[in-house]
């Protein structure tokens, strides 16, 4: 069951796959991903989202969530897929980032809940320069389907600081 | 009536009243209310009895009580009732007791302590300097020994033995003081304030010596410490070092009950929340509003008839207002707390620097926005010394002159036109205009011609890397000074005038906001996102004419108001606002000002004037230009709040606003 593939990043610790547990499972173009549940705050729908400049393009803006500002982050462009209109079915996924607290992410349609055992759960290959596999907590078969778990912590946290692009 | 009486009788009580809240408790009394059953338990032992030191434990415990250690808790208030109290000789210890064992054992109430303590180590700390004024106070001599009989019953409680001693010594020599076989002099308020200086260090760095972290080593000036007030407890009065110890009457007879003070009046009239729970308060009401107005303004409603849902939404809404008022002024502190600090600083640069001073407090109990008190305590400071330093002339200098020796420091705050002020004034030698001029052209901030009012010329001392000083002191003339302070007061959305004459002393005027919530703002749309800009930012707004657009290389750059030409910034292309209306000639024009510089905005169109809610972008925005934060409107969404320094820096133009155009 242990696939020994290359190891992407020096910290391989946070990469073994002993990450069983519960997971938010959602859409992104055609794919597949998982949030650890822990992690995710609230569901909300898509809602207006006002523009602020001088971020990167992935960086919507931010929405008022019950008297709070948050940043809005579109995993789509992230991961560099095509913009998509909002659908009725595109949902902000609100998560609790290290460093950054409650960050909205857009994505295409939420799906369901998946408990996944840990010996479900295989690391990421190392795909070399192609792919970024660093913020792959490790890649879920579930039935017939593979789930690509993220690590938001390091999807969003790695550019903390520099959200904003300097001129 | 003797102290062992009244021991024996109040431990009567209390444990009557323990069993019972336990029998209470076991019937299934909600956490709450045991938890406020307890508290009243505290409340009603005698402040002055011995038990005293325990109520403050059982208060300490009740706050902490949790679903799951209500028996836990009452077994320990029962101990403590039934127990010794706190040791009346702290025990001889060959060397510094190890405290941070003890709070680790316990941390939750460690942290407790650490709060609690530090509170009264700060009201000490004000109230005997208030005391040194007036030795013969009783009152306040009762409210400096209380919160040490406090901090020092507390720490034995919790085992913190080392503390506890500190405590206990400078308990014993206010007691002398109390008792009225020793003297109030500058030498005990000397050694109280070092004491509390000690004690401070010691409590604040409990839990990061608990995490591991090493803290100051203090054994040498504890030590120290002990040695001095044991001295002082039996040497009797020591020498004074600032005047004859001749004014210490006896404060009260041997063996007379102090007057008892009614505490409750401010401690329990006032409670503590974390703050964070105090902004989540206040974003939920401002989102109250914000639903209420929607809500008012729905069409469905607005169409409506019936004259009893109208009146029961008028009826919301004037709750709607009353609450936001009231969470507005939960806010708001007073500013006595900053204002006690600088009584410390003005003691200690009075003895340091050899110039006595009299400082003269006003309006203490003038409130305003807890952030602007935290942001104002370090320009204050900064501003004191600089008074004390040179603004008030050496004592020797004042006899010269005929000015009383002792100078005269004022401090005040009031309200005034929905601003504060706060007022600092010295009656010392006032700005030296001559001196000044020097050091500016000596520095190229002007040149040797230049034709400047005195006015001018004192504003120059707010100039960055400005310094007036002959010699560089231990507490001022870094080189860091009057710009440090105007920027922080100008971060702060104030103003700081100075008022001086020659001889007669110097006067700096700071206006500031009430609050750092809220704005008032101009509502702009460009595209289909809003903007506000603060009030206080925009000169005037137009809608331009042909002749008074010019353009630059084939571009409109310029609006000429006035026969002023003010550079153009298109919000729209600057922020890359896709629908944004790209003619100048239909689109409005803002003239918006920072530091007297002058930049016209063109937006689409003014929405209105708007009171709006200041709220942060937040960490995972760094510093984005010419935006300060993000402001919730009255549909629900985000309006950026725009910040004029910023988008005259991100236009790299501007126009000086007294000058000629650029």
């Amino acid at each position: 069951m242990e696939t020994r593939v290359g190891i992407a990043g020096a910290d391989a610790a946070r990469h073994q796959p002993d990450a069983g547990g519960k997971y938010l499972t959602f859409a992104l173009g055609g794919e597949e991903y998982g949030l650890p549940v822990l992690k995710v705050r609230e569901i909300i729908k898509a809602m207006d989202i006002t523009h602020v400049p001088q971020v990167p393009g992935h960086v919507r803006g931010v929405i008022n969530l019950r008297g709070r500002v948050i940043p809005v982050i579109d995993l789509r462009l992230k991961f560099g897929f095509m913009a998509q209109e909002n659908t009725d079915h595109t949902c902000i996924i609100v998560v609790d980032v290290v460093h950054l607290g409650m960050i909205g992410v857009v994505v295409d349609s939420v799906s369901e809940v998946l408990n996944i055992s840990g010996s479900d759960i295989d690391q990421a290959p190392d795909f070399g320069d192609h792919v970024t596999t660093d913020y792959i907590l490790g890649l879920a078969k579930v039935k017939s389907s593979v789930k690509i778990l993220l690590d938001l912590d390091r999807v969003l946290g790695a550019e903390a600081p520099v959200m904003v692009e300097s001129f | 009536m003797t102290g062992r009486e009244m021991y024996g009788s109040d431990r009567e009580q209390a444990e009557r009243m323990l069993d019972r809240i336990q029998t209470a408790a076991d019937e299934g009394m909600p956490l709450d209310d045991v938890r406020i059953a307890l508290f009243d338990l505290s409340a009603a032992i005698d402040r002055e009895s011995d038990l005293a030191p325990i109520a403050d434990r059982i208060s300490v415990l009740a706050s902490a009580l949790g679903p799951d250690s209500i028996h836990e808790v009452i077994e320990m208030v029962r101990a403590l009732v039934a127990g010794p109290v706190a040791p009346a000789e702290a025990p001889a210890e060959p060397e510094v007791p190890d405290d941070v064992a003890a709070y680790a054992a316990d941390q939750e109430l460690g942290a407790m302590f650490v709060a609690e303590g530090l509170d009264h180590l700060a009201t000490i700390e004000s109230t005997i300097l208030q005391l040194e004024t007036s030795p013969d106070d009783v009152k306040l001599l009762n409210d400096v020994f209380r919160p040490f009989h406090t901090v020092k019953g507390n720490a034995g409680v919790l085992g913190l033995m080392s503390i506890q001693e500190v405590a206990h010594k400078l308990e014993t020599l206010l007691d002398r003081v109390r008792s009225g076989t020793h003297a109030m002099g500058p030498a005990e308020v000397d050694v109280v304030l070092k004491g509390v200086d000690l004690l401070t260090l010691m409590i604040r760095e409990l839990p990061a010596r608990a995490a591991g972290h090493v803290g100051t080593d203090v054994t040498r000036r504890r030590a120290d410490l002990l040695d001095v007030v044991t001295a002082l407890i039996e040497g009797g009065p020591s020498p004074a070092v600032y005047e004859p110890a001749a004014v210490a009457p006896a404060v009260a007879a041997p063996g007379a009950a102090a007057p008892k003070v009614d505490r409750r009046d401010d401690n329990q009239s006032t409670v503590k929340v974390n703050t964070r729970k105090l902004d989540a308060l206040l974003d939920m009401v401002g989102e109250l509003v914000i639903a209420q107005s929607i809500l008012a303004e729905d069409p469905v409603l607005v169409r409506s008839r019936d004259e009893r849902l109208n009146d029961r939404l008028a009826q919301l809404k004037r709750i709607t207002s009353e609450l936001q008022r009231n969470a507005m002024a939960m806010r708001m502190v007073p500013i006595r707390q900053t204002f006690q600090k600088m009584a410390r600083l003005v003691r200690d640069m009075s003895r340091q620097s050899d110039k006595p001073i009299s400082l003269v407090l006003s309006g203490e109990e003038t409130e305003l926005d807890r952030k602007v008190v935290e942001h104002l305590t370090d320009p204050l400071m900064h501003m004191i010394r600089n008074c004390i330093d040179h603004g008030i002339e050496p004592a020797a200098v004042r006899a010269e002159t005929g000015k009383p020796i002792t100078a005269e420091l004022r401090l005040s705050a009031f309200h005034q036109a929905g601003s504060i002020v706060v007022v600092i004034g010295d009656d010392g030698a006032g700005l030296n205009t001559d001196k000044i001029r020097a050091v500016a052209i000596q520095r190229g901030l002007i040149a040797e011609d230049a034709a400047l009012s005195p006015d001018a010329i004192h504003q120059l001392i707010f100039h960055a890397g400005f310094s007036t000083a002959d010699r560089v002191t231990e507490i001022s003339g870094r080189g860091v000074g009057m710009d440090v302070v105007r920027r922080n007061v100008e971060a702060l959305r104030g103003r700081i005038d100075i008022q001086t004459a020659a001889g007669r002393g110097t006067t700096f005027t700071i206006r500031l906001p009430l609050t750092l919530a809220i704005v008032d703002g101009l509502v702009l749309r460009v595209g289909a996102e809003r903007f506000v800009i603060p009030t206080f930012a925009v000169r005037e707004s137009l809608r331009p004419t042909a002749e008074q657009v010019h353009a630059l290389q084939g571009r409109a750059r310029m609006v000429r108001v006035r026969e002023k030409l003010i550079p153009l910034l298109h919000l729209g292309e600057a922020f890359g606002i896709p629908d944004a209306c790209p003619r100048i000639l239909e689109a409005t024009v803002v003239i918006i000002e920072d530091a007297d510089r002058l930049l016209a905005l063109v937006v689409d169109e003014l929405i209105g004037k708007y009171e709006v809610v200041i709220k942060s972008l937040g960490d995972a925005f760094g510093n984005v230009r010419g935006v300060a934060g993000g402001a919730i409107l009255g549909d629900g969404r985000i309006g950026l709040i725009l910040d004029a320094g910023g988008l005259l820096a991100l236009s790299g133009a501007g126009v000086d606003a007294v000058g000629t155009a650029a």
